[in-house]
């Protein structure tokens, strides 16, 4: 981790621990959320997409302003199909359907064309090839591994039973090599950044054979130019380890700017709304994930109806 | 499948997934309570349905699956075995090995066919009728070696042999095996179940359907009143697998559990899917089996044959995972400087 990042991350721990929580709704001024709002956020999510649920995680981690039962959101085995290198033909074909993400991230470029993810960013260099994943979480360059993983079971466990599928990989289609790099799955977390005061994307990979993905190797299937950039990798603040994380420093400001775009046509914007952008924007900047919201989000922000009774 | 008379049916085998926040509460369980006390640890593992048409859910241990520290007893004891729609419990058991040793020269035969026997005996005596989870009951071996902060793990999901195996004489997408009436009564049902808090982590349970369409759910326990009330009864369960070809392992146990308790040999079952936490009829399969068991079964002193040891990667091999660089304080050092 670069230090900038760590000196940060010591900062917004400090501030966060003596200040206290967003009591009073200024969404419609800066585009943030209160607790409350991103608790009743996050029951519309669970409602409208029953793949998300709330949990508790790590008992050490628990944060005292959220609800115990409602720290963070959830949604587990999402499969990631593509690699983003292989994204952009799907990007130019769709192109009528992603209407109003357009509007959306334009918003975004005028904001800020070095950080944030734009349209444009999407298309990825043709020449960006995906090398090789090593697959044990850190292990790949282990010296001192004792090999019984590999040690393949003597006499001890006799099992012949014609009733099991032979099968072993979570295979999509047909198993050829090109597949099987494709069936990556991730756990995707919402969790509430007390600092920026907005929803936050986390991201946890896990490789064809269910191992742990390195974060690292998460950002393979983050397109390049947000890698590093938009997506960085820190601690969870709900779980154990490393994660990846679309990074929530310029959240606040996007969501403000939506919400003026949506006034401007005369849209009342709700705070049910904003945790569908955060994943429509995780799913549209970052990763190609087959996220149960994503669709019906853009379907129902498509109907102006349905968006006013967001 | 049509054209195809009969076959034997085979099963999907269930796959695990252990999460970071497991292995990290494991190490201080060890450290700060275990110490060198080889007991086996009671644990809950997760499941759900397939909830995308292209890949299969698994068997998911988190840190809440091993049970509370003493400390935290009190607050967390509720909060554990509770479940939801994502996160079906299903109880467990941890052998952890001090020795890398003792991991290799457990008997794993012995062990699995002690759970095997505990899942027999819930089916004799009526439990898992009430708590049909037990059907799905699993197995851990590890052994953490805590000064590399590398776990060398082997799961096994239990399953009672039928002998002789079960006939396939038909398996389809559900979509097709209903009239449209009855598929939408079927998926407002399972709607229903899956959304109300004391149905939604049952993951066995009784589709019945009556001669006006109308379908309804119900627990295993009202099988008497629903065969006797209702035109067609499928036995349905959740479905980890996504194969259209196949249905997943828990209906292994419930198949050993239909024909040994209620004596049915010609069996509906509904392999309940989903897609984006919805119902969906054209990946969820209805199958029906052909299942004779030997008389050996009537025996009380009997116990079936049982498999279930995890493959990794095609081989009987047990897995490996190494947390050195999110846990070792060297690493962690180097890698902030």
């Amino acid at each position: 981790m670069v230090l900038s990042q760590k000196l940060h991350e010591a900062f917004k721990g400090t501030v966060e621990r003596i200040t206290g929580p967003r009591t009073v709704s200024a969404f419609k001024e800066k585009g943030v959320l209160s607790i409350t709002e991103f608790i009743i956020a996050g029951d519309n999510l669970v409602s409208k997409c029953p793949t998300w649920s709330w949990e508790s995680g790590e008992q050490s981690k628990r944060k005292s302003y959220l609800p115990l039962e409602k720290q963070y959101l959830i949604t587990r085995n999402v499969p990631c199909l593509r690699r983003a290198a292989s994204v952009e033909e799907e990007y130019e074909a769709a192109g009528v359907k992603f209407f109003l993400t357009m509007k959306i991230t334009m918003a975004e470029t005028k904001l800020d064309e070095e950080n944030l993810p734009s349209m444009e960013t999407l298309y990825i260099s043709k020449n960006k090839t995906i090398q090789s994943i090593p697959s044990y979480f850190g292990g790949e360059e282990e010296e001192d591994i004792p090999d019984i993983g590999d040690y393949n079971e003597p006499d001890n466990l006799i099992e012949t039973d014609a009733a099991s599928l032979q099968s072993t990989y979570l295979v999509a289609h047909e198993p050829d090599d090109d597949n099987i790099l494709k069936t990556r799955t991730y756990d995707v977390s919402i969790t509430y950044d007390k600092y920026y005061q907005t929803p936050r994307v986390w991201l946890t990979g896990y490789d064809e054979s269910r191992m742990l993905l390195q974060p690292e190797l998460v950002l393979e299937d983050v397109s390049q130019d947000h890698a590093r950039k938009t997506v960085t990798i820190e601690d969870h603040p709900h779980l154990y380890g490393k994660h990846a994380s679309v990074h929530p420093c310029r959240h606040g400001a996007v969501m403000k700017k939506i919400i003026d775009v949506l006034m401007s046509h005369g849209v009342e914007p709700q705070i049910q709304f904003v945790i569908f952008i955060s994943v429509q924007h995780l799913h549209d900047t970052a990763i190609r994930l087959e996220i149960g919201s994503a669709v019906d989000v853009k379907d129902q922000l498509k109907q102006r109806d349905l968006m006013l009774r967001l | 499948m049509a054209e195809e008379e009969e076959r034997k049916l085979q099963f999907a085998p269930f796959h695990s997934l252990a999460d970071e926040g497991f292995w990290r509460r494991l190490c201080s369980l060890k450290l700060d309570t275990l110490g060198i006390d080889q007991s086996p640890i009671p644990i809950t593992g997760f499941y759900a349905p397939c909830s995308h048409a292209q890949v299969s859910n698994h068997l998911t241990l988190l840190s809440e699956s091993l049970p509370p520290e003493c400390h935290e007893q009190s607050s967390l004891a509720s909060t554990v075995i509770r479940g939801n729609r994502n996160r079906c419990p299903v109880p467990g058991i941890l052998y952890n090995t001090n020795t890398s040793e003792s991991f290799r020269t457990l008997d794993k035969q012995s062990l699995l066919k002690a759970e095997a026997k505990k899942i027999w005996d819930d089916i004799q005596s009526g439990k898992a009728e009430e708590e049909s989870a037990v059907l799905s009951r699993f197995l851990l071996i590890s052994f953490a070696d805590l000064k590399k902060w590398t776990f060398h793990y082997w799961f096994a999901f239990p399953a009672l042999v039928l002998d002789p195996p079960a006939t396939l004489t038909d398996l389809r997408p559900a979509s097709q095996c209903f009239s449209l009436e009855e598929a939408e009564s079927l998926k407002a049902a399972c709607n229903e179940w899956r959304s109300s808090t004391p149905t939604s982590d049952v993951p066995f349970f009784l589709v019945c359907i009556a001669s006006n369409s109308h379908a309804t759910i119900s627990f295993l326990r009202d099988w008497e009143d629903c065969q006797s009330a209702y035109q067609k009864v499928l036995f349905g369960f959740y479905d980890p697998c996504h194969l259209p070809n196949h249905p997943g392992w828990p209906l292994r146990n419930f198949l050993a559990l239909i024909s040994s308790r209620w004596k049915v040999e010609k069996i509906s079952f509904l392999c309940y899917r989903e897609e984006r936490g919805f119902p969906n009829l054209d990946i969820s399969l209805v199958g029906e089996a052909l299942v004779s068991v030997s008389q050996a079964w009537d025996d009380p002193q009997f116990i079936p044959k049982a498999v279930g040891w995890e493959l990794n990667k095609g081989k009987k091999a047990s897995r490996c995972i190494t947390l050195a660089n999110s846990m070792d304080p060297t690493r962690l050092a180097i890698s902030a400087a």
